[in-house]
């Protein structure tokens, strides 16, 4: 129950995120999301790994749910930008597509559930969702910014996935992923820093000087 | 002293000298301590693989480091580009630092990151832990996104933005799949650690989880398939190519691509185990293949940038040898065989466009004309590398396509032999005009960007040059024993029969 | 059909307009006003109905019998429309759908006669009803059928009253995600804040007023008292669903309902005083994501 209740969260925030709007709350959006997947490592995990188990979850209440943020709010801040996100595809129509992507993700969740994968098949619905609603908002919006949520929701739906559904709990999953995290974010959020030095704004769209 | 420390000096050598570069404050004494690092890392390598090359069958250092024939073999490519590029790369730079283009400082980042990068790599090659090898493939990744816009200039913050977006998504869709292909032994009675190693999945892999396996290969197909610039995934691939400097640009051609394509070979050689030869895996290689080869040859024929011309050239070849490997049997052989030679004359190619583009202050084609008078040497290394890229006979890459054409004949797969013909023909007359109206024609005499180096054409350059076209020569026509054996060996883990 | 379900529509039909006063005094107390009184949608209608009427020349008698089949389809609702935890004057398998129908009918009279004036307003008006309420129809489908599934029925009757406070335990989630997208629909569907706003002067901004503009006298009354209706019946489901008490005695189970119905009616009170209208094309994004929480809730309850 606490646990469904957490995954439905997940869904939630990545429902939120793909209608939001408003840079500064998807941020906040995401922030939250990795507050909550944060308290995943102390529900699943065995209680002969309680010390991973805490270690895990303080690291990611940290990196997800403080550090991120505040690094993405900051580049905000100093970047200037206009707050809203011009994304290429609206919004409705991306809440109607991430409809079928909770479809697709229900599905794909039910089959591997059915050949023995994962806690319950909400939690891998919950992994995918949050996977491919990365991938879309990657595609679907313009800032370089929003490129980042999107990365990282991306990451939060792969570590979901990692603790709930590959059985035993391997260094794999805590070292790769916020290693992956930490890393991809820190540089783009330079890189973001330094584009936007560049080109007085952070919009992808306009990285189009790179053709045929 | 045991096969281990060898390993260990390998992961060791470059962080060293990454290290040391970045206490180093002149570009010269940088540029000494990368071909200094180069040189010995190479003779740590050659003791490494010596061994494999005579017909030893693999070694193995604390079950983490594995070097069988197919890592063997590339791990000595990678070896052999990364000294050629660092030898290179010293005449390169040496000429911008002297014309101002490059700041020491961002030619210090260089040291560093290039033997990060080299690190990287062979990281990927020797582990046998598939988390290990991930891990190498993400920090090859970040290492050379700053490779690419040492310039910094916009264009290349640009490429540098495509690249790690792609390449970061790549990789996150290949720790998916690694934890689906570890997901997928589940159950099975391996100890900690060793659930990781690709040997003992090997060994296991008749009994994991099919289903699972599979999805985990179609992720780690299309995760480590954006790295190795497989169409429809290769966007970031011509921008990266055209914006890096020309030593990074071989580097990334002539290596980096087939560490990607290395890691998914590792992945068929266990699902063709698993699935018995049912060849699954294979048919997917063969599709990416085949839109990879479509794909370029359209964008290749249209092209006016030399160094994207070249990049396109390696989706196209990339294409051909998961093609190669896709069509199975004497395929998997002739796609070995081809990652040398595209390798070898995919870095010649680069070295001689970026000096060209040097001379001429451009990389526009419109822009060059008559390389062969203003710069005998590389205009010969660019015609040269042209004419192999494009398969003229009797240069290597000529004899493993030609394998490739018997591999789509013996397995009746007429369709992709019509398509790869079509593709390579049409590449064969596009590419050829521009290398030709490159070659030949009166050089413009506008003011050359980089005057200096034009007339004085170093010893190295000749041997560079002369050496890379000779040994592409050579290779097409005989094939040591030892060389067709190793291959051979590893074609067959890449097929699962050992 | 018993006697005490026929009293219970009787008391629907009594006390749906008082509902709308209780809204609208919240409305005013939180604004510091005092409002109307609570009764003034009777003095309303009453007054309405003993109004005359004035047709356009170019209203046919799709004008005029709009309103008529619209009270008479809401009116049909509310038969198979429980009363709080008892049931309804008609029950059978498959009612839900009726239910579903009934309401689209009222819908398409009510657009029909919109269109039958040939005013461009009402035009304008119609459309976006129409866009409005086909968005907004799969979240209220799906939000019915994973209750459907939740407690093994397909009769409104049966469904409503036999959620219990055991299965919101069992499928608490599920069920807080249905309601929450219940509640979008039903603030979507009776034309309040943050859709439409009830209130609005301006014709350009109106989705479900400008449809009537047109009508009065004991049209606009039927139409008025229709919609009370409409609000009571949408409010009774989602009322039922919230309230997982039932006590088996008639009078205490009506106490009950009838309590969660004012409680709906102050919230949607402050929800109207606490929020603005939406921008009309934020609208659709926030009926979709009414329908992704149903689909969400439906794959909870179906795992």
């Amino acid at each position: 129950m606490g646990l469904d209740t957490l995954f439905v969260f997940l869904v939630l925030t990545s429902i939120v995120l793909l209608g939001s709007s408003l840079l500064n709350s998807s941020i906040r959006v995401v922030a939250l999301q990795g507050a909550v997947l944060s308290f995943l490592p102390l529900l699943v995990m065995e209680p002969t790994w309680a010390g991973r188990a805490v270690f895990l979850a303080a690291l990611t209440m940290g990196i997800k749910g403080i550090v991120f943020p505040v690094l993405l709010l900051r580049s905000l801040r100093e970047a200037n930008v206009r707050r809203e996100m011009q994304p290429l595809v609206g919004y409705s129509l991306s809440l109607a597509l991430g409809i079928a992507l909770l479809v697709l993700a229900f599905w794909l969740a039910g089959r591997l559930h059915g050949i023995g994968v994962g806690i319950s098949a909400l939690s891998l619905t919950a992994a995918f969702f949050m996977m491919f609603t990365g991938l879309f908002l990657i595609i679907a919006r313009r800032k370089a910014l929003t490129q980042v949520l999107g990365f990282l929701t991306l990451e939060n739906g792969i570590y979901a996935f990692g603790l709930t559904g590959v059985g035993h709990i391997h260094w794999l999953v805590e070292l790769g992923v916020l290693l992956d995290v930490f890393v991809a974010v820190f540089i783009m959020g330079i890189a973001i820093d330094h584009i936007s030095r560049e080109f007085d704004h952070i919009n992808v769209d306009e990285l189009d000087q790179l053709k045929g | 002293m045991s096969v281990g420390y060898y390993f260990w000096i390998l992961m060791g050598l470059p962080m060293v000298g990454a290290g040391v570069c970045a206490l180093l404050r002149a570009p010269r004494s940088v540029l000494t301590v990368l071909i200094g690092a180069a040189a010995a890392e190479t003779v740590v390598g050659a003791f490494l693989v010596k061994d494999i090359f005579a017909g030893a069958q693999d070694s193995v250092a604390w079950g983490w480091f594995y070097l069988d024939a197919l890592s063997a073999y590339h791990l000595a490519i990678l070896l052999l580009i990364y000294l050629l590029s660092t030898v290179y790369a010293a005449g390169y730079f040496r000429h911008e630092l002297e014309a101002g283009v490059i700041r020491p400082g961002q030619f210090r980042r260089f040291g560093i990151l290039w033997c990060g990068a080299v690190a990287a790599m062979a990281l990927v090659i020797i582990s046998n832990n598939i988390g290990a090898m991930w891990i190498g493939m993400e920090a090859t990744t970040l290492m050379t996104a700053f490779l690419i816009c040492v310039h910094r200039t916009a264009a290349s913050l640009e490429a540098m933005w495509k690249y790690l977006l792609m390449c970061s998504v790549g990789v996150a869709c290949a720790f998916m799949g690694t934890l689906l292909a570890v997901a997928a032994a589940r159950g099975l009675p391996l100890a900690g650690s060793d659930v990781m190693l690709w040997t003992q999945l090997r060994a296991v892999a008749t009994q994991m989880n099919l289903p699972l396996l599979k999805l985990a290969f179609l992720f780690l197909l299309v995760g480590y398939g954006t790295k190795a610039g497989l169409a429809p995934l290769h966007n970031w691939l011509p921008d990266a190519h055209s914006q890096a400097p020309a030593p990074v640009s071989a580097l990334f051609s002539g290596f980096m691509l087939n560490t990607a394509l290395y890691c998914i070979l590792r992945y068929v050689a266990i699902i063709e185990v698993a699935t018995g030869g049912a060849g699954w895996s294979l048919h997917l290689l063969q599709f990416f293949g085949l839109i990879s080869i479509v794909v370029a040859t359209a964008f290749i024929l249209f092209q006016e940038d030399v160094k994207r011309l070249l990049a396109y050239h390696s989706v196209e070849h990339l294409g051909i040898i998961s093609l190669g490997v896709g069509l199975g049997g004497i395929g998997v052989f002739a796609a070995l065989f081809h990652v040398f030679n595209h390798s070898l004359c995919k870095t010649l190619a680069f070295f001689s466009a970026g000096r060209i583009g040097q001379i001429y202050g451009t990389h526009s084609m419109a822009h060059i004309r008559g390389t062969l008078k203003a710069h005998p040497v590389w205009g010969i290394g660019l015609f040269g590398s042209f004419l192999a890229l494009i398969g003229v006979a009797p240069f290597a890459l000529f004899m493993s396509e030609l394998q490739i054409v018997f591999a789509a004949m013996d397995g009746r797969a007429y369709l992709a032999l019509a398509l790869f013909l079509a593709g390579t023909g049409a590449i064969f007359v596009g590419a050829l005009k521009h290398a030709m109206a490159m070659a030949w024609g009166e050089p413009e005499h506008s003011a050359p960007a980089l005057a200096a180096p034009a007339s004085a054409a170093g010893i190295t350059d000749t041997i560079l040059v002369a050496g890379s076209l000779l040994v592409l020569l050579a290779v097409g026509l005989w094939m040591p024993e030892w060389y067709r054996s190793l291959l051979l060996r590893a074609a067959h883990i890449v097929e699962g029969k050992l | 059909m018993n006697l005490i379900s026929c009293l219970h529509m009787a008391v629907a039909l009594i006390l749906a307009p008082l509902m709308l006063g209780v809204i609208n005094r919240t409305k005013a107390r939180v604004a510091g006003r005092n409002g109307a009184p609570l009764l003034q949608l009777y003095f309303d209608l009453g007054k309405l109905l003993r109004k005359g009427a004035v047709y356009s020349r170019t209203t046919t008698w799709v004008f005029r019998a709009g309103p008529l089949i619209g009270l008479a389809a809401v009116l049909g609702a509310l038969l198979v429309t429980p009363f709080g935890k008892s049931g309804a004057v008609l029950a059978f398998d498959g009612d839900l759908v009726l239910f579903a129908y009934w309401l689209g009918l009222m819908r398409f009279v009510t657009v029909l006669a919109a269109l039958d004036t040939g005013s461009s307003f009402e035009g304008m008006g119609a459309s976006r009803e129409v866009f409005f309420s086909a968005l907004a129809e799969p979240a209220f489908l799906l939000g019915l059928v994973g209750l459907a599934r939740a407690t093994d029925a397909i009769s409104l009757s049966t469904i409503l009253p036999s959620i219990s406070a055991a299965t919101w335990l069992a499928a608490g989630p599920a069920l807080a995600l249905i309601a929450t997208a219940w509640l979008v629909i039903l603030l979507a569907e009776n034309a309040r804040i943050p859709v439409d706003d009830p209130n609005t002067h301006l014709e350009l901004t109106m989705i479900h007023e400008v449809m009537v503009l047109d009508h009065c006298g004991p049209d606009l009354g039927l139409i008025l008292y229709g919609a009370a209706l409409k609000l009571w019946v949408m409010g009774a489901l989602l009322v039922s669903l919230l309230t997982p008490v039932r006590y088996g005695v008639v009078w205490q189970d009506a106490l009950v309902f009838l309590g969660g119905m004012l409680i709906l009616a102050v919230g949607i009170g402050l929800i109207e005083s606490a929020m603005a209208r939406l921008r009309l094309a934020r609208v659709p994004q926030l009926l979709m994501g009414a329908s992704a929480l149903a689909v969400l809730a439906l794959m909870l309850i179906m795992k």
